[in-house]
């Protein structure tokens, strides 16, 4: 639709408002020429019987009311204005959305400065069939789990927490394509530190463990003669259930609580889990042990600490230090590229646990070693 | 800080309040089902407080609602503008429940608001559709001949909107906490 065109709909919608019926109609008459030239789908999609009858029903509405207190005469002027206007105002919606395309708006949110808002609105668009085939999986193992046994209502919560968690981990994924394919559009840094030292960023999905790996590694370093300092910080495991999770300091064993998870109530920093100041400090004299020589281990650094709270300054102060031998940094996935961006070291290696076929201990000592340059993230 | 999770999160629960309002929105819109708009007032809610459970930042409800509005511009329904409206005003709703309060109380708070201002917002489009003159005349005649208080009938609507509201934004934190704990946030 040319600039013309626009203007002249854009000038019979205004024109619609008028309570002169005359104006009214000659809006409506620009309206549908607008139509017949630009777009006459979107003409005979406003003339369909459904909506004409609907338009009908409302100006008949309107005028006996206004019939009813004012006369008859006033009363039909009224409706027939209304019935005008409606239509000026379907031929307007059904020409602007016949006309606007999903290429036009990611194109203007760009051309706007919105690159942000155009990215998500493209990866909505992109992640609807992939939501349409959840929503159809779901129902199915619904229906095979129930022997495709009556649908009632009381099992329509199961249904969408199920299909909101699944949501949610398609975000996740699409997050971490994001991330990995170097999207840096969608946010922005707010830390960074040079390090020098030759860094290991272990990574990996939820519970494939990425602490106990780090915890063998510092063992294996140990028995080579070879110091680490810092901490991990292993689950706290109660009943069956992960319930928070504590610190530990690599070079002492000295140990203390640093989350626990909330039942009820309100975690902090977006997550269920309300943390103790006591695992903070033991974290940070952990850092304090880093030294020339030393392996410096911290598992794991989260969105928090790229924030630059949390664990960060401790570990700002640590990775300053001189001589270091190495770093071993465990994150999730997503946050891969913020902390390379952060770190900004100059040997960086990533290892990803998930189909990683070799014993993932000699990788990380070996990608300490220079390592492997297949596995290089820079 | 570049975590991307907050746009992501963003654009696909607004993509799922999007593909519930292009399917089941326009499949109750079509088959005129009373409280249609409640309805679907709900399904959003439920989106919405998921979201912001998740992703407890400043605009991502928001965010969530333009790329629902700009889904369902796409749609069979996407030529009235009505539901366009409804459900850019139901994410700032939301947003304003959870800037002037925080928790189950401000899912609460949103989800009154957001079906609150549902019949408001049908009779605020009668009367910019209408004109003045015919919604002065309707609200005169519906109170001469019905012998109520049109404007008693209408807070009525907002009351009973909001009340359900309330108890869906409720819910839908409740459900939202079961969501969080099977994604199994780490802190």
């Amino acid at each position: 639709m040319n600039a013309i065109l626009a203007l002249g709909l854009f000038a019979a919608v205004v024109a619609s408002f008028a309570s002169a019926v005359e104006v009214v109609g000659g809006a409506a008459v620009l309206a549908c020429a607008v139509a017949w030239v630009a777009d006459r789908g979107a003409l005979k999609r406003v003339l369909s019987a459904g909506l004409v009858l609907g338009a009908v029903f409302a100006a008949a509405a309107a005028a006996a009311a206004v019939a009813w207190s004012s006369g008859l005469e006033r009363g039909l002027l009224i409706g027939a204005t209304v019935l005008l206007r409606i239509i000026v105002l379907a031929v307007a919606a059904a020409v602007v959305s016949r006309s606007v395309d999903a290429e036009g708006i990611l194109r203007a949110t760009s051309r706007f400065g919105m690159e942000r808002l155009g990215l998500s609105l493209g990866l909505a668009l992109n992640s609807l069939p992939h939501l349409v085939t959840t929503a159809t999986t779901v129902w199915t193992a619904h229906r095979v789990r129930f022997d495709g046994g009556r649908f009632g209502l009381g099992r329509l919560p199961a249904l969408a927490e199920v299909l909101l968690a699944h949501t949610g981990r398609v975000a996740e994924q699409a997050a971490a394509a994001a991330a990995l394919r170097g999207h840096t559009t969608l946010g922005r840094a707010q830390v960074a530190v040079a390090s020098q030292a030759p860094t290991v960023v272990v990574t990996g999905p939820p519970g494939c463990g990425k602490t106990p790996l780090v915890e063998k590694v510092v063992d294996c370093l140990a028995g080579a003669g070879q110091p680490a300092a810092g901490f991990v910080q292993p689950a706290i495991i109660s009943g069956g259930e992960k319930t928070g999770f504590e610190v530990r300091n690599v070079a002492t064993g000295e140990s203390a609580e640093l989350a626990r998870k909330v039942t009820q109530g309100e975690g902090r920093h977006g997550t269920a889990y309300r943390f103790r100041d006591e695992g903070f400090a033991l974290a940070g004299r952990a850092l304090d042990g880093a030294a020339p020589g030393v392996v410096l281990v911290i598992d794991e650094l989260g969105p928090v600490e790229l924030r630059g709270g949390g664990h960060w300054p401790a570990v700002e102060r640590a990775l300053k230090t001189d001589g270091l031998a190495g770093v071993i940094v465990v994150v999730r996935r997503t946050l891969v590229p913020t902390l390379v961006e952060a770190l900004d070291a100059v040997d960086v290696i990533v290892v990803d646990l998930e189909g990683e076929a070799d014993d993932p201990v000699a990788v990380v000592i070996g990608a300490l070693h220079g390592g492997d340059a297949s596995r290089s993230f820079q | 800080m570049k975590d991307l999770r907050p746009w992501t999160h963003a654009a696909l629960y607004g993509a799922l309040w999007g593909a519930l309002e292009a399917t089941a929105g326009t499949a109750l819109h079509l088959g005129r089902v009373p409280f249609r708009g409640e309805i679907m007032g709900l399904m959003g809610l439920v989106c919405l407080v998921c979201l912001r459970r998740i992703q407890p930042r400043v605009g991502v409800v928001l965010i969530a609602g333009l790329t629902a509005v700009f889904l369902k511009i796409f749609t069979l329904g996407g030529v009235f503008p009505g539901p366009l409206i409804a459900i850019a005003l139901q994410a700032v709703a939301v947003e304003f429940g959870f800037l002037v309060a925080r928790g189950r109380l401000a899912a609460g708070l949103g989800g009154a608001v957001a079906l609150g201002t549902n019949p408001l917002q049908r009779v605020i489009m009668a009367w910019v559709v209408a004109g003045p003159e015919a919604a002065t005349a309707v609200i005169r005649a519906v109170g001469e001949l019905g012998g109520v208080d049109p404007r008693l009938v209408l807070a009525g609507f907002v009351a009973v909107a909001a009340c359900i509201g309330a108890m869906g934004g409720l819910w839908a934190w409740r459900l939202a906490g079961r969501v969080v704990r099977r994604l199994g946030d780490r802190p």
